[in-house]
């Protein structure tokens, strides 16, 4: 039970899309259909609507990083992430900058419980640190 | 758990957070078994391990005898290091501890970039059968976490479970009727996602250069002129029949061209780029958010 959160921003992010050529994407198809309350993994809301943000340290090759998360809340919805993230490493922080674009505008109004996936493939060391923030954020919201 | 009724065992093992998902929650033997099979893998083939099997070879040449599958590896590795001409390549662990990653995690360089020894030249390996005419370190962890996702499946098989998800924080194999969907993480933004895969009956394994950036040196190379990395890979995803296949294909994309792969192995691939584009195969089509 250490990532429902998480869990329902990769879904909100249905719509995100990377910059350039796979840019201008709606977020559209992707809304949940699967209760997560069904699938077991209940989020216990409700919380408290504000902005709360959170750091999270991972360690990866490059050495300790920083994921900065800062969600905004209402109606045990999200309305609103940004992330920054405070990369030592000069290459990695190049690349935060050509891919942040669009964050927040395309995640509105994603339900918490409006879940579709449970599962995620990718950089398993950034997910440890950014799920770290958000479970900070959940404890401060409650 | 991907499916509503599902148990999850969960653990830690290889440096990595562990998820098995089954119908039925799994028995303590078998419980016992997956740990048994994670600690073995470890104890042969972890480069932070003085007492592991490949330490010795670290500490003076010599011989070392590894686990059965050690065959599975060196065919995977002896391909892709001809297919890379020489750049992916299992002696690459020397020049990562020169560079601070070693087993004391000192994250300290202690000299130059020091280049991997040739595979000819240090290295005889012959299935379970490795023997090295120079110290050298072995870092098998492109195909490893891959191989060990392969062996706790085995193990559920042999415990008479047919259907699970093993999950190492986003390598994983699913058998089983029911498609597993799964978000493809965005390579630099791990709240959001570029796309999802429906996995069925094969494995998934992804690689990102934040993860590599002392891997090759390829992402970051910029363009002099824009001072831009351009047509760089800063991601890849792969699906396989095997897990081992596709971890160790996901790493090899940064380095070799899919096509060029594509001779030897079948899988699917998705590329994804540092100026955003994305490239992809068959398999990965209509998986990307438009």
């Amino acid at each position: 039970m250490t990532t429902p959160l998480r869990k329902s921003l990769l879904v909100g992010a249905a719509g995100l899309s990377l910059a350039g050529s796979v840019a201008g994407c709606a977020p559209t198809a992707q809304a949940g259909s699967t209760d997560l309350a069904k699938s077991g993994s209940t989020i216990t809301g409700p919380y408290k609507d504000g902005t709360y943000s959170a750091d999270g340290d991972y360690f990866s090759p490059n050495g300790g990083e920083t994921v900065g998360v800062q969600l905004t809340l209402s109606g045990n919805a999200i309305s609103a992430v940004d992330i920054t993230v405070h990369a030592d490493n000069p290459n990695t922080q190049k690349y935060q900058g050509e891919f942040k674009d669009g964050i927040a505008a395309q995640v509105v109004g994603k339900k918490l419980d409006e879940i579709n996936v449970t599962k995620v493939a990718g950089s398993s060391l950034t997910s440890g640190g950014f799920n770290k923030a958000v479970e900070k954020i959940k404890s401060e919201a409650k | 758990m991907p499916y509503a009724g599902w148990s999850d065992f969960s653990f830690d093992g290889i440096g990595t957070r562990w998820e098995i998902s089954t119908p039925e929650p799994l028995t303590s033997a078998v419980r016992q078994l997956l740990l048994d099979v994670v600690e073995d893998y470890d104890r042969s083939y972890s480069r932070f391990r003085n007492d592991a099997v490949i330490a010795r070879l670290g500490q003076d040449a010599g011989s070392i005898t590894l686990p059965v599958g050690a065959a599975d590896l060196e065919r995977l590795f002896r391909t892709l290091y001809r297919l890379s001409g020489g750049a992916m390549t299992p002696l690459i662990g020397k020049s990562l501890e020169q560079l601070g990653y070693g087993a004391d995690y000192a994250l300290r360089p202690l000299g130059g970039p020091l280049p991997a020894p040739r595979w000819e030249d240090a290295l005889r390996w012959d299935g379970r059968e490795i023997s090295a005419s120079e110290p050298v370190v072995l870092d098998i962890g492109a195909a490893g976490k891959g191989q060990l996702v392969d062996l706790v499946a085995e193990a559920l098989l042999s415990a008479g479970i047919p259907g699970f998800v093993v999950d190492a924080s986003g390598d994983m194999l699913h058998r089983g009727v029911q498609p597993l969907r799964v978000a493809l993480e965005h390579p630099y933004d791990p709240s959001r996602a570029i796309g999802v895969v429906e996995l069925r009956d094969r494995a998934l394994c992804a690689s990102a250069a934040n993860r590599r950036a002392w891997g090759d040196g390829l992402h970051h190379v910029l363009d002099g002129s824009t001072g831009r990395p351009v047509e760089t890979v800063v991601a890849t995803w792969t699906m396989a029949a095997t897990a081992i296949e596709a971890d160790a294909l996901a790493t090899a994309l940064f380095m070799v061209e899919p096509d060029v792969l594509e001779d030897e192995f079948d899988f699917s691939w998705l590329k994804v780029y540092s100026d955003g584009h994305a490239a992809f195969s068959a398999g990965f089509e209509g998986t990307l958010f438009s």
